[in-house]
């Protein structure tokens, strides 16, 4: 069963087209990095994914069924890009309501709450105001609320803005943790070095279409690093 | 792990009603309602006496149905306008500043999502409803007389049209701003409401007037017909059965149109 798919998508705003004709999917189990320069529809690709949005033409599924479905976002854990967390609000409140909503409840919804507290190194700051963490500590703590109910399906847009040199080691960590209890993993990322680490595969996307897909052994050449393939194929 | 629509909704919610009192405006509306109560408190206490009215000498009494009516009217309208205006940003804002995408990133609808913002702005609107209506109608009741029972059914209309109009100022903020939804909002219910009066104590309308008055939210139409027992029952027009269909049809209206223009929005761009 595939954990995600895009087939056939064409979606445009207004009369720009911002993706065109995208195809790619991601077995489960499987990790598989969304690369692209800026623009090139990385961020699109995943709001239809996630149902934020319809495409104009062909199909995404999540979970196996279409994203527009509330029932296909239970057991996906998901990260934006940019982060807008309620500043107002303690850590450990945010994480009860995201909780909540992922499906959690009573003693196993404390009890995971504590868990992603630890792993995401945030625990001592369960009781403090969002608004007062720094920027790295509000990144691990959007890890840690993607992290709440073990989801089947993470999907990841830029998960190191904003992480140290540590916070970015740590991350590959709960992402390998992640994926060896058999999480799928979708990453959009421009650190081409952390997606050689935590994928299989990667789709590279430009200017709306998939100019390379696969595992990245096949896309990279002998010799060459991921950057070096993916500056090869965007510039062809 | 499962999580149901009406779980889902009171987490999300308690969320949007703890937005809804931090905003700027919470203040406002409270200073406001209690100088709105300080105000109704001195006009309900001329209740005795006399008043000579074109050389004719009525008792106060003969004037407080008519009195209260009109003020607690225009609470009931002010009520409502607080509901658009609450309204006009708390669907929209976390949808534009982004932190909505956590949220709809869960298994949670989009109708779940919308309603529950709107019960965080029925929660404040309604509350302050409460407190305004229900004093004016405490201290009607206590100086004048003044029938509890018509109080709460203008009461319950007040919160019908706060319903109709809290939808469709989350509605229309999806495409418009802010500033523009609220004025949008004083302009309508100011407009309706006098359609209304223009119906209820002037002349026949016809035309487009008439078809608002016919078809449009009766906002002041029901509240008004709501207040008859204060006054000459015969004095306001309105079948009060055919208004509260016509409410509830308006409220049903509004909401699915909140919820058919949520469902359609591209959320995120």
């Amino acid at each position: 069963m595939l954990a995600l798919e895009l087939a056939g998508v064409f979606k445009s705003f207004g009369p720009r087209a911002a993706l065109r004709g995208v195809s790619f999917s991601l077995p489960q189990g499987s990790a598989l990095g969304l690369l692209g320069p800026n623009g090139a529809g990385k961020t699109t690709a995943l709001r239809l994914l996630l149902g934020f949005s319809r495409p104009d033409e062909g199909r995404a599924t999540l979970l196996g069924m279409p994203p527009f479905e509330a029932a296909s976002r239970m057991g996906v854990g998901y990260l934006p890009e940019r982060l807008v967390l309620p500043g107002r609000m303690s850590v450990r409140r945010f994480l009860e309501l995201h909780a909540t909503l992922a499906g959690l409840s009573g003693a196993e919804r404390n009890r995971e709450i504590d868990e992603v507290l630890e792993q995401t190194g945030i625990a001592d700051r369960a009781g403090d105001r969002i608004a007062g963490l720094s920027k790295g500590l509000a990144q691990r703590l959007g890890f840690a609320q993607a992290f709440l109910g073990r989801p089947r399906l993470l999907l990841l847009d830029e998960p190191n803005s904003g992480l140290d040199p540590i916070g970015v080691r740590d991350a590959r960590d709960w992402i390998q943790t992640a994926r060896a209890r058999g999480c799928s993993l979708l990453v959009s990322s421009h650190v081409l070095s952390e997606i050689e680490r935590t994928c299989d595969q990667v789709a590279i996307l430009h200017e709306g279409k998939i100019a390379a897909s696969g595992e990245i052994s096949d896309i990279v050449r002998a010799g060459e690093s991921l950057e070096d393939a993916f500056v090869r194929l965007v510039r062809a | 792990m499962t999580l149901t629509t009406g779980t889902a909704f009171r987490a999300l919610a308690g969320e949007a009603f703890a937005d809804a009192i931090r905003r700027r405006i919470v203040p406002v509306i409270v200073v406001i309602s209690l100088l709105s109560l300080m105000a109704v408190d001195g006009c309900t206490r001329c209740a005795t006496g006399q008043v000579d009215v074109n050389g004719q000498v009525v008792p106060m009494a003969d004037l407080a149905g008519w009195t209260g009516m009109v003020i607690f009217s225009a609470l009931a309208l002010w009520t409502m306008v607080l509901a658009g205006v609450v309204a006009s940003d708390h669907l929209s804002h976390p949808l534009t500043d982004g932190s909505a995408a956590l949220s709809l990133a869960r298994p949670v609808s989009r109708n779940t999502f919308a309603l529950s913002r709107l019960a965080g702005t029925l929660a404040i609107s309604y509350a302050t409803g409460a407190l305004l209506l229900g004093g004016t109608a405490t201290l009607l009741a206590v100086r004048t007389g003044a029938a509890p029972g018509a109080a709460l059914w203008a009461g319950a209309a007040c919160a019908a049209g706060s319903f109709t109009v809290a939808c469709l100022s989350m509605t229309s903020s999806l495409w418009l701003p802010q500033i523009a939804t609220a004025l949008l909002v004083f302009a309508s219910v100011g407009a309706v409401a006098a359609v209304n009066l223009v119906g209820q104590f002037g002349a026949e309308l016809g035309g487009f007037l008439g078809a608002i008055e016919h078809y449009g939210p009766p906002l002041a139409t029901s509240v008004i017909v709501a207040l008859g027992p204060w006054i000459e029952p015969a004095a306001v027009r309105g079948e009060p059965l055919e208004l509260a269909v016509r409410s509830a049809l308006w409220c049903a209206a509004s909401g699915g149109l909140l919820l058919a223009s949520f469902h359609r929005l591209e959320l995120g761009r």
